[in-house]
């Protein structure tokens, strides 16, 4: 058994492998730690690319595959390359959730019979709250969306995005994802980690590797601590959480992230907040 | 351009601060300011990792004396025009052995290397230092024949590599910009040298 395979059956490192799919969207949320938006600079992965990278993920040791951006569906074969992928690893993908209208979402629907889950964004239970952090019209577009895709079998997880949590509205957002069809343990809740845009707004709290749990993370631009690591401040890439710059082989980038774990600067994640 | 606001140009790449360098870089950066090379390198940090033991002992010599050294890359990098690498390495060349009025001549890339040789075997070094780092093509026989004369065949591959290892980093440092270290400059005053008569 490889170092990166006996690392993953320890939990000392993730054994869901990121790819950071590209960096643009049709949003530019708040707290967005990438600076995404219509505008900037794509730093897209391939499908090929992707391919590959799970492929060799596979042969590691690694049991899942999470992709997120950027906005994963703005890339033109987003549906069938997850159908690809999730042939050879579990792929969870992180979407804003509101583009699954007209043929892209007949298009989705072969992704029912298959492991691939979609945690789409929704942070507060009503829209006004909602949209003042993501944008225009997204509440509605996101409920909407939905139960359709529920509807069609796939998997939805709900991921929700929070500077602290609000019971009274964490209760009707609760009780809202249950109506959309997404049971509660589907329901992911995180902090805001001040990095990228939410560092220029002020918001959240840091995080670095003491409170980050070391799960390794690919892009355009090199393989990294955790999927909160490739951010980007000021349209400059953060490079503080770089382990390597390179990602061919995939082994290569594995066992250096292993090799900073089995180091004595890291002793394990201490803040559940960002997990 | 002017060639003052050249030299005082802003560096091409960034210089990564201990809070911006990757995790698998950290260690060095954990005694303070690495200086510009590390800094730079550090964007990459697979070659960072293999580069600066190779620079360190390709051009610390593994039995060439200290003064030997110092003349080889404050010459090679006054004959390749790199600010950054003869003026931090004239500073090192003060406590090698070598006087300022030497490191004068060594800079002077129209100068007659012989002048900054206290012996024959170093007019033989310093004529073929001239020859590899700014030839093109063959060494003359009449040029590399004197140097294996005065060194056995492991000391000259020494050289060599420690030759070969200042052009490289003469050119990483001249493109990049790097600025040269306070300390350094202040190494040369203390001498009566200043950066102006010693680099472009």
């Amino acid at each position: 058994m490889s170092a990166v395979a006996e690392a993953i059956e320890a939990g000392s490192i993730g054994g869901r492998l990121w790819l950071y799919s590209n960096y643009h969207c049709n949003l530019a949320c708040s707290y967005c730690l990438t600076e995404s938006a219509p505008g900037v600079e794509r730093r897209e992965l391939s499908p090929d690319r992707m391919l590959d990278l799970v492929r060799e993920a596979r042969d590691l040791g690694f049991t899942g595959i999470g992709i997120t951006g950027g906005e994963p569906f703005l890339m033109p074969r987003m549906p069938e390359l997850l159908a690809e992928l999730s042939e050879i690893l579990p792929v969870v993908v992180l979407s804003n959730g509101t583009l699954f209208t007209g043929a892209r979402l007949v298009r989705m629907s072969a992704l029912g019979s298959r492991d691939v889950q979609i945690q789409i964004s929704l942070d507060r239970s009503e829209p006004v709250a909602n949209d003042e952090m993501r944008g225009p019209e997204n509440f509605a577009k996101v409920v909407e969306a939905i139960p359709r895709l529920v509807a069609a079998g796939i998997g939805v997880r709900i991921g929700s995005t929070l500077a602290w949590v609000d019971e009274a509205d964490m209760a009707r957002l609760c009780a809202l994802h249950r109506s959309l069809g997404v049971g509660d343990e589907d329901h992911v809740v995180r902090g805001i980690v001040r990095r990228g845009r939410a560092k220029v707004e002020g918001l959240g709290e840091d995080a670095g590797i003491a409170e980050l749990g070391p799960e390794l993370t690919i892009t355009a631009d090199g393989a990294f601590w955790s999927p909160f690591g490739p951010t980007v401040t000021g349209g400059r890439l953060d490079t503080d959480l770089m382990v390597t710059r390179g990602t061919r082989p995939l082994a290569m980038a594995a066992d250096a992230l292993v090799g900073l774990v089995d180091g004595s600067s890291y002793a394990g994640p201490t803040d559940d907040r960002f997990t | 351009m002017t060639p003052d606001s050249e030299a005082t140009a802003e560096p091409r790449v960034a210089l990564l601060s201990a809070e911006r360098a990757p995790l698998t870089t950290r260690s060095y950066f954990e005694a303070g300011d690495p200086g510009p090379i590390t800094a730079s390198l550090a964007h990459v940090p697979e070659l960072l990792e293999v580069a600066l033991p190779f620079f360190g002992r390709a051009l610390a010599g593994v039995t060439v004396d200290p003064r030997t050294a110092e003349l080889v890359i404050v010459r090679a990098s006054a004959v390749l025009g790199c600010s950054y690498c003869t003026l931090t390495h004239a500073a090192v060349a003060l406590g090698s052995g070598v006087t300022p009025e030497e490191i004068r001549s060594l800079c002077d890339p129209d100068a007659a290397p012989q002048e900054a040789a206290a012996d024959e075997r170093e007019r033989a070094l310093l004529a073929w230092v001239d020859v590899v780092a700014a030839g093109h093509g063959e060494v003359p026989d009449d040029v590399a024949g004197p140097l294996m004369a005065a060194y056995d065949e492991a000391t000259t591959v020494e050289l060599l590599t420690m030759v070969g290892c200042t052009i490289l980093l003469n050119r990483y440092c001249t493109t990049l910009r790097l600025p040269t270290g306070a300390a350094s400059l202040a190494t040369l005053a203390a001498s009566g040298l200043q950066p102006s008569e010693l680099a472009p």
